[in-house]
């Protein structure tokens, strides 16, 4: 999202990634009182639980994600600086954030007590269901759902997409574009928040780290997609996911990175748009 | 330069419609036409920016299609562009020398090795490119960085760069925009003189009083489609042609 | 804030011959002599100041230097640069460890697949624009790291070890310790690679590289061959990395994939901006401010890294055009014809 409207990679979404993961386990740990031992909880209580940690972890996310927009990057945009001050601003807060939480964490990772059985609830075919997976995916739509009515049918959803096609006359029209640029910015921190908590509720486990990987994941599934486009990034995000997966398995694990890049490659060469997205190398006369 | 029946698609809309006209040696053709009517397609085609979805364009006795765009540059055809595009960064003598550069023999490896026939070449494009700022009149800048030069000259340093390239078809798009009245008379005079120096010349101009002056023959596009292709006299009497501009024959710039 | 690129041009412009001489003399005087101020203020608390001087200083301007060619002179985004050093480094790790051949020799070899690889990578590559490029390049940087991963032959997570130094040259020895004779010696080659630059910017390829930033689609219709002359920025940069990776290789005598993360591609992206993308001297400071300070910001120790974020933020958003901007000749030059 943010990329379509401001044509910028963010780097720093990586470790708004990773802060995220760790407001989950900060709700689970610290305000319900999990801990290795404790029993999981179950019914009601349960989803106030996954809820509430939900919640946290996006609005954490997203008021960090405001907050970095303001800080590195909106004087680059005012000055219109081109697109590579913002990009090393991007990874001087990535490793500001990273770094910030390596130091908090000594290095360590941390482990999420568990909230929940994870049992199976379903089989399909040859593979069980189980029921952390389930949520997941669930929500996850109905997160995407949410975040494509908010930008097809809301006001601010059309003030963005407005912006990410041409800031000019965005701005004639009357639009406040820095209030759109947080907005984008608050949206997009809010599904990598999301994602986090996604993150620690399946993997239970976190570190300083784990931005990076994930990072390089996200950007690839959002060039695989089209970008620019949410609708590709959701497609791009499965088609990546299916594709690392297959990948591992038929190849094994340490050449997934590799083979996953490789179709990268043919795929923007051969469709130079992604498989949605606005055409990268159209040339204009 | 012959365009014989071309034909370009985007999607679903039809740009150019079975166009057919030619461009005959040391002759001003004027191309012109309402808003949206194809004009700079025309130009994107020669020059390569879009394949033909159908039909031919033949330069010089050789087809186009299908050839690299630094090629058709090279085979002969340059052009400025409607909304200014120089190379903000380098002077205006470098944005002419980087023209001239496409008809040089020597590359990359010669020039660092300081080759005689690269010392050779750079010093004689250097000549060159002065003396085309002269011809257009803007010799004094030519150590000016491109992006802080005037307007008008920065018009005039289009045209001397197309020029840099050695064509023998020069397509020239919109160069009067913006200009006021005194500025598109000496626009005129360089555009007979740039003609009487022996280059062919295909211009797309909004003026009709200018294009009227200058061309010796008027090619009229409205919809994609030629509509007229006669002396400017005939051209300004066609009903038709009246008829696509809404009846204002004269352009009220 | 004070504008240090026209300061400089300045007094450059406003000496004559003699006078300029005498600032480069004085200027190659002071940097030959480095190694020899390590006992003053300059030096770096844990990591012996000589061999900082050799890595990651000198290395990074080398880089920096290579990498500016792409980035800062033809506008085009590479993200996996390291990916050139890991490939001269490997090579000389391969064949010095397995055939005869000494560091001199294996130096061409090792420039030659590097500038391979730049082809190999390009010619897909530079088709696409702008962060589509950057990406493909970032995935190429981790293939490669990934490749030297988990291949036998290459030694794994294990790597390379007992690397040759090279033989003596001139009657001078190269141990593994004698840093100062790296460091000239890497000295000479960071003033080759500054010399072909400029070489080649005054020229045709200077320009058709500029036109390629500014605008690529007008230069193409200019006549310039513009994909030829991007491969080109792509194969000397990468010579460029190549070179340093064979000297790395043979310096630390051990290499391994973890020395080739894409944390070093960013690190010499960020020299090149920091720096000033385009200026040469700009990149060279970049690429020494960026080497020199984790290291002597050691006594923050466990911060530094976040002490090294922040000053990238922080000075992105101050001077966004890096150190030293790009060459605003215009101004020298109109001084020049008033005067």
């Amino acid at each position: 999202m943010v990329y379509g409207v401001l044509r910028m990679i963010n780097f720093a979404n990586s470790e708004i990634f990773m802060v995220g993961t760790f407001a989950t386990i900060i709700i689970i740990r610290d305000v319900f009182k999990f801990s290795q031992t404790s029993e999981p909880a179950t019914g009601l209580r349960l989803w106030l639980i996954l809820a509430t940690a939900l919640f946290f972890s996006m609005l954490v996310a997203g008021v960090l994600s405001m907050l970095v927009e303001v800080v590195a990057y909106r004087r680059l945009r005012r000055m219109d600086s081109g697109v590579l001050a913002p990009l090393i601003s991007a990874i001087g807060v990535s490793m500001v954030l990273a770094e910030s939480v390596r130091i908090l964490t000594d290095s360590r990772p941390v482990a999420s007590p568990r909230a929940m059985e994870k049992k199976f609830i379903g089989q399909f075919f040859d593979a069980g269901i189980r029921i952390d997976n389930t949520i997941i995916v669930i929500s996850a739509l109905i997160l995407f759902a949410t975040l494509i009515t908010f930008v097809n049918k809301t006001r601010m959803g059309k003030a963005i997409r407005a912006v990410s096609m041409n800031p000019n006359s965005a701005r004639l029209m009357g639009i406040n574009i820095d209030g759109v640029v947080s907005a984008t910015f608050l949206v997009g921190g809010l599904m990598t928040g999301a994602a986090g908590f996604f993150y620690t509720l399946k993997y239970e486990n976190t570190a300083s780290n784990v931005g990076f990987e994930l990072g390089i994941a996200a950007f690839t599934a959002a060039i695989l997609g089209g970008i620019g486009n949410i609708k590709g990034a959701f497609y791009g995000g499965l088609a990546l996911g299916l594709l690392e997966t297959y990948a591992s398995f038929f190849l094994g694990t340490q050449w997934k990175a590799v083979t996953v890049f490789l179709v990268l490659v043919v795929i923007l060469y051969t469709r130079p748009n992604g498989l949605f997205g606005e055409a990268l190398t159209q040339t204009r006369a | 330069m012959e365009l014989n029946q071309v034909t370009m698609k985007f999607g679903g809309v039809t740009a150019l419609n079975d166009v057919t006209f030619d461009v005959k040696e040391k002759e001003i053709l004027g191309l012109i036409g309402p808003n949206g009517a194809g004009k700079t397609t025309i130009f994107n085609v020669i020059t390569g920016v879009y394949q033909v979805t159908s039909g031919e364009i033949v330069f010089a006795g050789r087809s186009l299609s299908g050839v690299k765009r630094y090629k058709i540059t090279k085979s002969g055809i340059a052009r400025t562009f409607q909304n200014i595009r120089l190379w903000g960064d380098m002077t205006a003598l470098e944005n002419v020398m980087t023209a001239a550069d496409t008809h040089k023999k020597s590359g990359l490896v010669s020039g660092l090795f300081g080759l005689p026939v690269s010392r050779r070449e750079e010093k004689r494009d250097k000549a060159r490119a002065q003396e085309l700022l002269d011809f257009v009149g803007i010799g004094e800048f030519s150590d000016r960085l491109a992006k802080n030069l005037p307007y008008g000259v920065q018009r005039r340093l289009e045209i001397a760069r197309a020029l840099g390239a050695e064509p023998k078809l020069l397509l020239l798009d919109e160069p009067a925009a913006g200009f006021n009245p005194s500025e598109k008379v000496e626009l005129a005079t360089t555009i007979r003189k740039i003609r009487d120096a022996g280059y062919t010349v295909l211009l797309i101009e909004h003026d009709m009083s200018l294009v009227m002056k200058v061309s010796d023959r008027v090619v009229v596009l409205d919809f994609g489609q030629i509509i007229a292709n006669d002396s400017p006299g005939k051209v300004q009497d066609d009903p038709r042609v009246i008829e696509a501009y809404l009846g204002v024959p004269e352009d009220a710039s | 804030m004070i504008n240090l690129r026209d300061k400089g041009a300045a007094i450059w412009e406003s000496q004559g011959r003699l006078g300029r001489i005498g600032i480069a003399i004085g200027a190659v005087v002071i940097v030959v002599a480095l190694p020899f101020m390590g006992g003053t203020i300059l030096n770096t608390p844990i990591a012996d100041y000589e061999s900082v001087l050799v890595y990651p200083i000198a290395m990074y301007v080398l880089m920096a230097i290579g990498l500016n060619i792409v980035i800062g002179k033809s506008g085009l985004l590479d993200l996996g640069y390291v990916a050139f050093f890991a490939i001269g480094a490997y090579t000389m790790g391969l064949l010095g460890t397995k055939t005869d051949l000494n560091t001199w020799e294996i130096l061409p070899i090792g420039i030659a697949m590097a500038m391979f690889s730049g082809i190999i990578l390009g010619i897909p590559a530079l088709k696409l624009r702008g962060d589509y490029l950057a990406i493909i390049t970032l995935g190429f940087g981790e293939i490669v790291r990934i490749v030297a991963l988990n291949l036998g032959a290459l030694g794994r997570s294990e790597g390379i070890i007992n690397i040759p130094t090279p033989p003596s040259i001139f009657g001078v020895e190269y141990r593994f310790d004698s840093h100062r004779v790296y460091y000239w010696t890497l000295l000479v080659l960071i003033l080759l690679a500054i010399w072909m630059v400029r070489r080649l910017s005054v020229r045709r390829a200077g320009r058709a590289w500029e036109s390629i930033r500014q605008d690529e689609d007008a230069a193409e219709l200019l006549g310039v061959p513009t994909f030829k002359y991007k491969i080109w920025a792509f194969v000397l940069g990468a010579s460029v990395g190549g070179a340093a990776g064979v000297f790395y290789a043979s310096k630390t005598l051990f290499i391994a994939p973890d020395n080739f993360t894409l944390q070093i591609s960013i690190l010499i992206l960020a020299c090149v901006v920091f720096g000033g993308m385009g200026n040469i001297w700009g990149v060279i400071l970049g690429a020494v401010i960026l080497g020199y300070l984790p290291d002597r910001i050691r006594f923050i120790s466990d911060a530094r890294l976040l002490v090294f974020g922040l000053v990238l933020v922080i000075m992105m958003n101050l001077r966004p055009d890096g150190l030293l901007p790009r060459k605003k000749r215009e101004k020298a030059i109109v001084r020049k014809g008033a005067s």
